[in-house]
């Protein structure tokens, strides 16, 4: 039985080539590897549990970090600001035409928060809670479009849905009063980025488990057929970012590696693993590495005369890549192994340069000498 | 019989029965090659029997015996120039011309029977020569060359033929000894077979144990590689030729005893069915692969195909067609079979078994089990940083030099009141690992690819024992000490060491892990006898070694099994194996004596869940072995330092850690010495000492092993 499950596998890889089951690109071209992201510079204090940032028509930057969103102001972003606490975890923000901030809110749905502190909510679509709402977008119209991740799983539990091999993932269109819900993509692989264009005319989705980002031309309030732009990216793709040229900067959370694929193609070793080994040791891409002991660990990782290649298989990793306005990959941050700032989960160009979220080591990062800042 | 003994038996039947490793170990057997052709004979042998009245009778048996062995003298001689890594189209030919010389000297020149059959043989060895000439010293294509000489003799053989066959028809002599080379038998074998078997014998101890036989085969893999060894290339295919020539010449003096005549399809066609022959045996058309059996096996193959299609009565021409076939099909083979033999071993050489993983104690801080994380050894002192290469043993000598062996086969040693002082000791070579002084101060060493070394207080290097009795009913050759890992010295003198695989390499050990199969063995050398001997054959890789303080057992750490053994040398339960701790949070490596009476153990992994959860799934592995890259294999935890203290009774009184492996990962080893531990680390950069609270500041491992501070007397 089991060889004839692996030969359909390999036959299914063979014959169908765009398949998300597909042999990991090697990092090269614009993906090739550097250290630029761990030459950022932190913005202040540690951020533990930053996920998400959105920039304020004022330029402050409003940072989603556990269950608060903060306000970062002044030069540097050196004031700080509780804006919001929540009864779950904040993730993706977006800031809405008419000023208010959008918050994802693990757990309840969409918050939609108002100058005077007012909140509003979203908690479910098409009769199904919103338990795992991941990104918010506006588009110029007000049209809200969110992305659920995960029907199964909640936003900390992303790890369990990419080893359950969900495709469990929605997008849904809403009102600027977060009315109407209606759902405009079901069964997506974890949709973790939604932008939409600088003109406003395509709606951008990153999906993790299928490593790809798409497009789709936005109708009112719904969208047109989604095109893939980039198949096969080497990780996992989170959040889509406005970059000042009118591309993307994407941020991707981890890296496939050969023995993560390999696991999730093994379904017994899998169950046996999610059922008996508790989450932060199982084989699966992870936002940081502790160092624990009892982590999974991969034979290139060895420490050899005192010192851990970069190169070694990554369990954490940091990559920010820059898309242009067509989607294609023009340039990349990393973080290697053994680097500071891992578990990218944002990236996006703001006033006073490119910021970045270090999920990984709860880091707002502030990069300022490039030429896109 | 202890369970643990009982339980080993289980766990030996299951590493016999694994059919893959079997196969995977057969096909690495150089007398494996020719089981194809060899099952066909067999077959064919078997279908004849069924189909054809009495052939499975001694008379049938001995009759073709008679009929095939001037064919196996020609096939011989093709078998040889393929090796060479040409070929000899000529043999037929030179077959008949040569049963015609034979006649010649007999009838029309009236010699007497031996003087015929070394004309003859010379008449032979001097056709062959011609192409030896031609090919050897002029360099012609061995194909063309042996094409045009075939067309030569034979025209010549016919014209011959022509001229004197009335000749030969007509007459007859009467000579015992001619008659004995046609008709007479050795010990009930025809005289043309047996001396055809002696040839053989003589021919495969030639080709395969004489300069000589190394020297054609070398030139058959490789002329320009041979040439550059300082193989003299050119005498050497001369001779092969001659040789060639000689034999066919053999075949014909027998062939002309048994007949008497000659006619126009005397050996027509030979040179195909020898050619078809020899390939189907597995000689290689490129050259530089093939024996004289099997070279035999397909000329035996050919012959009873022919002789048996011919009996149940199929027309010529059909056979001839047949032969075709088959010499495609062998060639086809040959080509296939030479280049992906190495890849089917490959794919099958590492078979997972279940690993019976005892449970995994606890090692949280918090936690309040005796294995409980610390930051020890995160301060330790470091000496000779970045000038050792990974010291995967450390020791220290009566003088206080600290000795570590390195990678590139050195043994470091660090003097002086800071250790600053760093000299190569001695150069070994291999990778030395586990080390231990004798009584004479000798520094005995397990190398890995070597077997255990010595070496003098001044530095000179010595063999101790590179080899141990061979498991008779083992696949793969045991004898040689693959990867001797850690040992100690008994106080009788013996030096008791772990081998801790039978079927990897130093670079490849961690396969062994991962295979989780029982392929180590404890092996003790007695150096009053010079005599090794295996003492355990199937352990799961074992690792240190520590004579206990009374010099009665030997601990042995498994490091698949996460185990510490013990062995009993001396006193009533000598023999014995046991259990000594049954469960560690890691893979075991060195166990050293502590000042205090009890032992030091250094943890080189660490157990994780995933990979508990790997050992018990041997699919899994497997499959990771065959479709992930080596550097991303599942491994355990490597990356931290442990060492842990443990008494007689096996349990474990305190832990030393390097959580994250700052200062000490891969930690291998540590040895006490006058209130200081030292740690040695196979990747690591360093040797490390740290002080110890409750050391004893006169305890010395000499002293323990040899002088006052031993142990095992009252």
């Amino acid at each position: 039985m089991a060889v004839l499950t692996h030969f359909l596998r390999d036959m299914h890889q063979v014959l169908f080539r765009d398949a998300e089951q597909h042999a990991i690109p090697s990092m090269d071209g614009a993906l090739s590897p550097n250290d630029a992201l761990d030459r950022c510079r932190p913005v202040g204090e540690a951020l533990p549990g930053a996920d998400d940032v959105a920039e304020a028509p004022d330029g402050a930057l409003y940072v989603s970090a556990g269950p608060r969103v903060l306000r970062l102001s002044g030069p540097g972003y050196a004031e700080r600001a509780a804006v919001a606490e929540f009864p779950g975890a904040a993730g993706g923000l977006a800031l809405h035409p008419d000023g208010r901030l959008l918050v994802c809110v693990a757990g309840h749905g969409l918050a939609a928060i108002d100058a005077a502190g007012g909140q509003r909510w979203l908690t479910e679509a098409e009769g199904r809670p919103l338990h795992c709402l991941t990104s918010v977008a506006v588009a110029p119209d007000g049209t809200i479009f969110a992305s659920e991740g995960s029907r199964l799983n909640l936003p900390e539990e992303w790890c369990r849905d990419l080893l359950q091999r969900n495709r469990a993932g929605r997008v849904i269109a809403c009102g600027p009063g977060l009315d109407a819900p209606q759902v405009l993509l079901r069964d997506l692989a974890y949709p973790h980025g939604l932008a939409v264009s600088p003109d406003g005319r395509f709606l951008w989705l990153a999906e993790s488990w299928r490593h790809r980002v798409s497009r789709a031309p936005i109708a009112g309030r719904g969208i047109g057929p989604l095109a893939p732009v980039i198949r096969n990216l080497p990780g996992y793709p989170a959040r889509l970012g406005p970059a000042a040229d009118g591309g993307f900067w994407l941020a991707i959370f981890a890296l496939r590696t050969h023995l993560i694929e390999f696991v999730l193609r093994e379904d017994d070793f899998r169950d046996e693993m999610m059922r008996t080994v508790a989450p932060e040791y199982w084989i699966g891409p992870a936002l940081a590495t502790s160092g624990d002991a009892l982590e999974p660990m991969q034979s290139g990782g060895i420490k050899a005369l005192g010192i851990q290649k970069p190169w070694a298989p990554p369990r954490s990793y940091g990559l920010v890549a820059r898309l242009d306005a067509e989607g294609e990959i023009v340039e990349s941050l990393h973080s290697r192994v053994g680097g500071r700032y891992h578990g990218v989960t944002a990236a996006r160009d703001v006033a006073q340069g490119l910021v970045i979220v270090s999920k990984g080591h709860g880091r707002l990062l502030l990069e300022t000498s490039g030429a896109n800042a | 019989m202890s369970i643990a003994a009982l339980d080993r038996r289980t766990q030996r039947l299951r590493y016999a029965w694994s059919p893959r490793l079997l196969f995977a170990e057969l096909l690495m057997k150089q007398w494996f090659e020719p089981v194809i052709p060899f099952t066909v004979m067999v077959a064919l042998a078997v279908y004849f029997s069924l189909t054809i009245p009495d052939y499975a009778t001694a008379r049938n048996a001995l009759s073709l015996m008679r009929l095939f062995a001037e064919f196996g003298f020609v096939a011989l001689g093709m078998a040889f120039t393929l090796i060479s890594g040409g070929i000899d189209l000529s043999v037929g030919a030179i077959f008949a011309l040569c049963n015609f010389a034979a006649l010649f000297c007999l009838f029309v020149l009236g010699l007497p029977a031996w003087l015929t059959v070394l004309a003859t043989v010379a008449t032979g060895a001097v056709l062959g020569s011609m192409n030896g000439l031609l090919i050897g010293y002029l360099k012609a294509r061995p194909f063309l060359t042996t094409l045009v000489t075939l067309i030569i003799l034979r025209a010549g053989v016919n014209l011959l033929n022509e001229r004197f066959a009335t000749v030969f028809a007509t007459n007859s002599v009467d000579s015992d000894a001619w008659d004995f080379l046609g008709e007479g038998s050795v010990l009930g074998i025809p005289a043309n077979a047996a001396a055809l078997l002696l040839v053989l014998i003589v021919g495969h101890i030639f080709l395969s144990r004489s300069r000589y036989g190394w020297h054609l085969t070398a030139i058959g893999a490789s002329r320009k590689a041979a040439r550059h060894a300082g193989i003299r290339v050119e005498r050497m295919l001369f001779a092969t030729y001659v040789l060639s020539g000689a034999l066919c010449a053999l075949g014909g003096v027998f062939y002309a005893a048994r007949q008497g005549s000659t006619d126009s399809t005397t050996g027509l066609g030979w040179e195909f069915q020898a050619l078809t022959a020899v390939v189907l045996g597995g000689a290689s058309l490129a050259g530089g692969r093939g024996t004289v059996w099997r070279a035999m096996i397909g000329a035996l193959i050919i012959f009873m195909l022919i002789n048996g299609l011919v009996r149940i009565g199929i027309p010529g021409y059909v056979t001839s067609g047949a032969m075709g076939v088959i010499l495609l099909a062998a060639v086809g083979i040959d080509v296939k079979w030479s280049k992906n033999r190495g890849k089917v071993v490959q794919k099958t050489y590492v078979n997972p078994a279940r690993v019976p993983l005892p449970a995994c104690p606890a090692i949280a801080r918090a936690s309040a089990s005796p294995f409980a994380q610390n930051d020890r050894l995160v301060d330790a002192e470091a000496i000779g940083l970045d000038q050792v290469e990974g010291p995967e043993d450390v020791i220290l000598d009566r003088q206080d030099r600290v000795y570590g062996g390195t990678r590139d086969g050195n043994i470091i040693r660090f003097s002086g009141p800071r250790f600053e002082r760093r000299e190569v000791f001695a150069h070994i070579g291999g990778r030395p690992l586990g080390m231990q002084f004798d009584k004479d101060e000798n520094l005995i060493v397990c190398v890995a690819g070597m077997g255990v070394y010595g070496v003098r207080p001044d530095g000179a290097v010595f063999k101790v024992t590179d080899e141990t009795n061979r498991t008779w009913y083992k696949l793969n050759d045991d004898s040689r000490l693959r990867m001797a890992d850690d040992l100690d010295i008994a106080p009788d003198g013996k030096i008791y060491f772990s081998d801790c695989t039978t079927r990897y390499e130093m670079t490849t050990n961690a396969l062994d892990i991962i295979e989780g199969r029982p392929n180590g063995r404890l092996v003790c050398h007695d150096p009053a006898t010079r005599k090794t001997s295996t003492l355990i054959s199937h352990f799961y890789f074992p690792n240190g070694i520590c004579v206990a303080h009374d010099g009665r057992s030997v601990f042995i750490a498994s490091t698949t099994l996460c185990q510490i053994y013990r062995y009993w040398i001396a006193g009533p339960r000598r023999g014995e194996l046991e259990v000594a701790i049954d469960a560690l949070p890691g893979n075991p490596d060195n166990i050293n004596r502590a000042s205090d009476g009890t032992y030091w153990l250094a943890l080189v992994g660490i157990r994780t869940p995933t990979f508990d959860l790997a050992a018990r799934k041997p699919g899994f592995r497997l499959r990771m072995v065959k479709q992930v890259p080596g550097d991303e294999w599942l491994a355990p935890g490597l990356n931290h330092g442990c060492v842990l203290r443990f008494n007689e009774a096996g349990e474990i009184l305190e832990s030393f850690w390097d959580p994250t492996g700052i200062s000490h990962s891969t930690l291998t080893s540590m040895r006490e010495h006058k209130g200081y531990l030292y740690l040695g680390g196979l990747e690591n950069n360093r040797i490390g000492r740290i002080k110890l609270d409750r050391g004893d500041p006169g305890w010395t491992g000499y002293a323990a092993y040899w002088g006052n501070k031993r142990r095992d007397r009252g």
